[in-house]
């Protein structure tokens, strides 16, 4: 009788837990994609769920392999990727809150090493944006320096100090131009550091509107920043710094979220919110910066990015278009416009899409 | 003997006359759940008033003793709460990670949280972290959907979409004036330690108190094992960092009896503790360097008289005081830290009648007012801060009506919030009306099978934060509307020969959640809140519990509990639209069982989460499906209980949070002795 009641439990018990389980179909496997000639788009991710990732786009077959980074070196990136650049052989991508440099060969995207960013508290360094001159790789670190990496021994050589925050780095003139935004500070930094390149020293800090980001160079040594002010009463303002002179002019007739430049054109977009913070006025401004003027006012059409816009970068071969969309939450999607601003395809990309850079390899 | 426990009431009056005198204030509830004509009409029967209560239940309502509770492997009341239907548990992992309750896909704001008959609440973020009440102290949870079937209660107990509620025991007043009380002492994994101490006496006729307090301190690491990607990629086993925690909770409840039905009760509580955040592991990176520290206070005082049969009174104070400090190290910052103090106060009134013009009809009117602020401060100032403050006023009336087979019960409650601002706009005025009907009946004359149903409409107001946290707050937001729907069934049975407690319900919902304030990204790092969010939820709670006697001394228990939830974003162009919303399991459930025999006793508990997504329904976002299997052991030699636990007994990694990973197996000791 004992048994038979223990055995009754025993029943009812084990019958339930199999109400328990549940089955799963196999998650889906991405192929191996062979890197030849194509795009690597890093994607940012989202700042804390360690989702950044590298999209490869083949031109030979036009298939997007969505991590292709995970694919090759069996991990994931990490957490919020910053930026990407292709330097001689290899690819470096830096990543903020893992705080590391990747460094990956460009022909196969295998990982040569992860260097990891640390101060000299031992705090991590926080990695911003690449910059690359003369075999040595510069970092922006959000602890407020720069650090010089070697492209032989892949470790850091030097760093010094800059402003707070610094944002993007472009190389003119000899000169490596940090934007110091100040993005975590009470009182948001409004310059922008020069630093002599043979001696790795700041020269000076030139003044612009408050918290710059993004910066560029034209062919002439002008470098183009874009200030994106204090989310009240100070609005996005792109601005040029003249080569030679060092003189700071805003370009007030051309509203820029973010900007690249290519050649002699800076391809700009700009969107504004509504009251129920939904994106409107989506517009996409071609800007000769040769001739200092405005040289096509909408190269595609407002609504000829679905979402919002996230990265704008350029082909410099085919000077065809890319831009990168989000809604900062779920996969992104790539863009591909030719210079006549005719859509040539799409595809789907990982959350958000921050920037694309183009791959030759033979 | 004696004269050691006046010695050691000596030392604590001092801590007692501190918390009387220094906090002055204070309420307790006393046992408000057993109505007279209930225990009256069905005493024939030999069950406890828990059971009725629980078959009866016209709303469904769950129910967990000390000795069941004690049988669960649970430290905390959140522990506890993994054993009740329809609810999912968030627990950011470890022993200092935060830990909220939300019922039925509705979010965790929805869930009022009651302690000894008043509301616990957090007006900057609207979620009481469950991980800090200890039970030790507490000698019943229960969980209501709704509101709790009582309708003597203070208004507030009616304007959440449910009630998760722990109370605290006084000595019954039979004139034995022993000190009693209990003494705990535990150790295990993360480092942990812990003391308590409860103790309860009546003192004269008139006074009875008691008292309790526990420290506890814990380094809180544990090992995890880390997939860089999916459970195919490479993986490394990694410490949880910054995750100790160390925290003192004291309370006195002390009573004052002018009359056999007339007494007033005070409560003072007060928690401090400091913690590391460990936050969302970050790949490749274990810096973390968070902390936060919390200071809570709070003091009620209930009145209660229930002199006649006809008219009772009863009426609370409340007096909530909550600091908490955060600090983040990290070298992006100017100077390297960011520091935010946040106050918050509540000031908090109650007064209710009962009328029963005859037996089977009963009548309430309650009305509540209470006022909230928060203030801030910050290393990075919060240039667009309002420092907000809020008038809530509530009035319920609610009729009861019951007989042996059926129970009818209505009410409808009013609410209106004003709020107040030194810079900016505040939120507007709020006027709204909702209402509740219930109802169950024993569909046959000689067996306690009911059907119920209930139907509510309730709404949550937005919080501080949503309201007003600079840069992500919109004070437009209206309140956050659910309606709930729900058909079940009870039925206990007392008559079968092997198995004389049978305990069966099962209840299927439908709720629809509108003006669901979401959180839209405006870029990485700049959100707004908006009233975008709808959801669709259907789902099924099913709990089963039995009692079987083995020989004369031996009892096995066994509890099962299973969850459903088809929780839909309906939200019209989404991106999500017809998705489970985040969080949300469809299945999940718990199973418990429990045997004493003699001085020995053992259990085996299991916890069950099917997948869930935290965000777009894909292989990406995809968290894997758990199952938690612990067991426990415990010996009892005259007055003291030694027990000893393994949680997650098989080693499982799994996350509840997204890269907050929970513990694998883990151990506790437990030594106990009652007096």
């Amino acid at each position: 009788m004992k048994t038979n009641k223990f055995f009754l439990a025993f029943l009812l018990a084990t019958s339930t837990a199999g109400l328990f389980t549940s089955c799963d179909p196999a998650d889906e496997q991405q192929t191996n994609p062979e890197i030849s000639t194509g795009l690597f788009i890093l994607n940012q991710g989202q700042y804390g769920y360690n989702n950044a990732s590298l999209t490869y786009y083949g031109f030979s077959n036009n298939i997007a392999t969505t991590d292709a980074f995970t694919v090759k070196n069996n991990r994931g990136l990490g957490d919020s990727g910053q930026d990407i650049m292709k330097y001689g052989s290899r690819v470096y991508i830096s990543m903020y809150k893992s705080s590391l440099i990747e460094v990956i060969d460009a022909k196969t995207g295998i990982s040569q090493k992860s260097i990891s960013m640390l101060n000299e508290s031992g705090n991590p360094s926080l990695p911003r944006s690449l910059a690359s001159y003369k075999g040595k790789v510069y970092v922006s670190l959000y602890d407020g320096h720069v650090a010089q990496i070697d492209t032989v021994t892949l470790s850091v050589e030097k760093t010094i100090a800059v402003g707070s925050n610094p944002e993007g780095m472009a190389i003119a003139n000899n000169k490596l131009y940090v934007a110091n935004s100040g993005g975590m500070s009470t009182v948001n930094d409004s310059t922008v550091s020069v630093i002599n390149l043979s001696t790795f020293t700041e020269e000076k800090k030139i003044k612009v509107v408050i918290n710059p980001t993004v910066v560029h160079a034209d062919s002439e040594g002008d470098v183009y920043v874009l200030s994106i002010g204090n989310y009240y009463d100070i609005p996005y303002t792109l601005q040029r710094i003249e080569a030679g002179t060092g003189k700071v002019t805003a370009i007030s007739d051309v509203k820029a979220y973010n900007f690249t430049i290519d050649g002699d054109y800076a391809y700009i977009y700009y969107f504004g919110y509504d009251a129920n913070s939904t994106v409107v006025d989506k517009t996409y401004t071609v800007y000769d910066v040769k001739n200092e003027r405005i040289s096509k006012s909408s190269f595609i059409a407002s609504d000829a990015v679905e979402r919002i816009p996230y990265s704008i970068d350029v082909d410099p071969i085919s000077k065809d278009i890319y831009i990168g969309e989000t809604d900062y939450v779920n996969a992104g999607k790539m863009y591909c416009f030719d210079q006549d601003g005719k859509l040539q395809y799409t595809f789907a990309t990982g959350v958000n899409p921050l920037k694309t850079i183009f791959i030759t390899n033979k | 003997m004696f004269k050691k426990i006046r010695s050691s009431f000596h030392l604590f009056r001092p801590v007692l006359l501190l918390h009387a005198v220094l906090f002055c204030s204070a309420a307790y509830s006393q046992e408000q759940k057993t109505d007279t004509l209930r225990s009256r009409t069905l005493r024939e029967v030999v069950v406890t008033g828990r059971q009725l209560q629980i078959a009866r239940a016209s709303l469904p309502e769950q129910i967990k003793t000390t000795k069941e509770i004690l049988a669960l492997n649970a430290t905390n009341v959140a522990d506890v709460a993994k054993y009740f239907s329809g609810v999912t548990v968030k627990d950011y992992g470890g022993i200092g990670g935060m830990k909220t309750v939300s019922l039925r896909g509705m979010g965790a704001q929805h869930t009022g949280i009651c302690y000894d008959g008043l509301m616990l609440s957090d007006i900057q973020s609207g979620e009481v972290d469950l991980g800090r009440f200890t039970i030790d102290n507490i000698s019943e949870i229960s969980l209501n959907n709704g509101q709790p079937n009582d309708i003597f209660q203070s208004a507030r107990l009616f304007a959440s979409a449910g009630i998760l509620s722990f109370k605290t025991r006084l000595p019954e007043n039979n004139g034995n004036q022993r000190l009693s009380g209990k003494t705990t002492a535990k150790t295990g994994s993360f480092g942990l330690l812990e003391a308590g101490i409860f103790l309860m006496q009546n003192i004269s006729k008139q006074w009875a108190y008691n008292f309790s307090a526990d420290a506890r301190v814990a380094d809180g690491q544990y090992h995890f094992i880390q997939h860089y990607g999916t459970s195919d990629n490479l993986s490394e086993i990694l410490t949880r960092e910054n995750s100790d925690i160390q925290s003192i909770r004291s309370e006195v409840n002390i009573q004052y009896r002018l009359r056999e039905k007339e007494n007033f009760t005070l409560k003072s509580n007060y928690f401090q503790s400091e913690r590391g955040l460990p936050g969302a592991v970050t790949w490749y990176n274990p810096y973390s360097k968070e902390r936060l520290w919390d200071n809570v206070f709070f003091a009620q005082i209930h009145y209660e008289n229930r002199l006649s049969d006809k008219l009772q009174y009863q009426s609370f104070a409340k007096f909530n005081s909550a600091c908490n400090q955060y600090r983040d190290l990290n070298d992006g910052y100017e100077n390297g830290m960011l520091e935010e103090k946040f106050f918050q106060k509540e000031y908090y009134l109650s007064s209710g009648l009962r009328y029963l013009p005859f037996d089977q009809l009963q009548l309430s009117a309650s009305a509540d007012w209470w006022y909230n602020d928060l203030l801030i401060e910050s290393t990075m100032p919060f240039e667009t801060f309002p420092y907000p403050t809020r008038h809530t006023g509530l009035v319920n009336l609610a009729a009861k009506y019951i007989t042996e087979r059926f129970t009818l019960s209505a009410n409808v409650l009013y609410t209106l919030t004003r709020e107040q601002v030194r810079t900016g706009e505040a939120s507007p005025d709020r006027n709204k009306l909702s209402p509740t009907v219930s109802l169950s009946y024993k569909m046959l004359e000689d067996k306690e099978i009911r059907i119920r149903v209930f139907y509510k409409n309730i709404f949550r107001v937005p919080t501080f934060n949503e309201l007003y946290y600079q840069s992500l707050g919109n004070h437009n937001l209206r309140p956050e509307n659910a309606n709930q729907f729900n058909v079940g069934f009870t039925w206990m049975e007392t008559k079968i020969p092997f198995l004389p407690e049978l305990e069966c319900s099962v209840d299927g919902y439908s709720n629809h959640v509108t003006d669901k304030i979401v959180a839209t990204p405006r870029d990485l790092f700049h959100w707004s809140m908006s009233n975008k969010g709808e959801v669709d939820i259907k789902g099924l709670d099913a709990n089963l519990k039995m009692g079987i006697p083995v020989k004369e001394v031996g009892k096995l228990t066994i509890t099962i509990n299973y969850s459903y939830q088809r929780a839909t974003d309906v939200t019209a162009g989404s991106a999500n639209y017809g998705e489970q919303i985040p969080y949300t399991p469809f299945f999940s459930g718990s199973g418990s069982a429990s045997y004493r025999h003699g001085i020995w006793e053992g259990g085996y508990n299991l916890i069950f989460s099917g997948k869930r997504w935290y965000g777009q329904n894909t292989v990406d976002t995809k968290i894997d499906a758990y199952r938690t299997h612990s067991v426990f052991a415990a010996a009892h030699y005259k007055t003291w209980k030694l027990t000893g636990e393994i949680i997650n007994i098989l080693n499982k990694q799994y996350e509840i949070i997204k890269f907050y990973p929970m513990p694998r197996r883990n151990f506790r000791l437990t030594l106990s002795k009652d007096f």
